[in-house]
């Protein structure tokens, strides 16, 4: 639940009105997804908010912005974008919505193989 | 395999660690991997201290927020969820905690299975359910 308006009431959640601005590119986006879920990063740039405190629950004091870093695909579901806080180094993993800019999904998951510890070379054809 | 990245000094401060698997310590500085069962020798190639199993990269949830503090009680499996590249290039690992779902970011050792390594990298590149072509050709 993070990148969420804190003024906004929980309750309102569901209503079509409630928005966010974005704190790294300030675009003002709705808090529901098109699939319906909540959205916890900005479709256009993928930024999140550390605003919740998932050790002890509830929102969080840090407040810093979360910057996407890796993409995981669990074995049966759908992409998961892992943020980091640029502050407390937090870690985060939420769910992909239809409408995250596909590009910038893309550059993160092809960034570590133009970096590859070990020449691919040695791997042949896979 | 030679590796093509210097090494850096970490950014966080660690800790010595004596096991990464309290559970399966033995003597003579190895460690049975609780996932593949692989006995493990503690001194990891490059790093301060072995976080994960460098065949089946699985690890324990033994740490807090530093790595190599031991402060964790959770002793859960954490198994490889996705990797990244550091700014300097060097490719880390995140974890995921089966017992309590806490994330955590490790630096990979140069013992780790190149094969299990590429395999997580590519993992969101062969997904079939994503036009990643497609994309990629944009
Ligand atoms: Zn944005
Ligand atoms: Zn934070
Ligand atoms: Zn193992
Ligand atoms: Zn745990």
């Amino acid at each position: 639940m993070s990148n969420t308006n804190e003024r906004s009431n929980p309750s309102d959640f569901g209503s079509r009105t409630e928005t966010f601005a974005c704190v790294w590119c300030g675009l003002t986006v709705t808090a529901r997804a098109p699939d319906g879920g909540r959205r916890n990063h900005c479709p256009s740039c993928l930024q999140s908010r550390h605003v919740h405190d998932h050790v002890a629950g509830g929102p969080s004091e840090c407040q810093a912005r979360m910057s996407p870093i890796s993409i995981a695909v669990p074995r049966n579901g759908d992409w998961k974008i892992v943020h980091r806080c640029t502050r407390c180094d937090e870690l985060t993993a939420h769910g992909v919505h239809g409408d995250d800019n596909q590009l910038i999904l893309m550059r993160l998951a092809v960034r570590p193989l133009a970096q590859p510890p070990f020449p691919l070379e040695v791997f042949g054809n896979l | 395999m030679p590796r093509r990245n210097p090494r850096h000094p970490d950014r966080r401060t660690q800790r010595r660690k004596d096991v990464t698997h309290r559970a399966d310590q033995r003597p003579g500085g190895a460690f049975r991997c609780a996932g593949c069962r692989l006995d493990v020798p503690l001194g990891a190639p490059g790093t301060a201290h072995r976080n994960h199993c460098p065949q089946c990269l699985i690890s324990l949830h033994v740490d807090g927020r530093v790595p190599g503090d031991r402060a964790a009680d959770c002793g859960g499996r954490m198994e490889a969820l996705s990797l990244f590249a550091r700014p300097d290039g060097e490719w880390m690992l995140i974890h995921h905690c089966l017992v309590c779902g806490e994330l955590s970011a490790n630096r990979i050792a140069g013992d780790d299975n190149p094969l299990a390594l590429l395999r997580m990298a590519v993992r969101p590149l062969s997904d079939s359910r994503v036009p990643v072509r497609a994309l990629l050709a944009l």
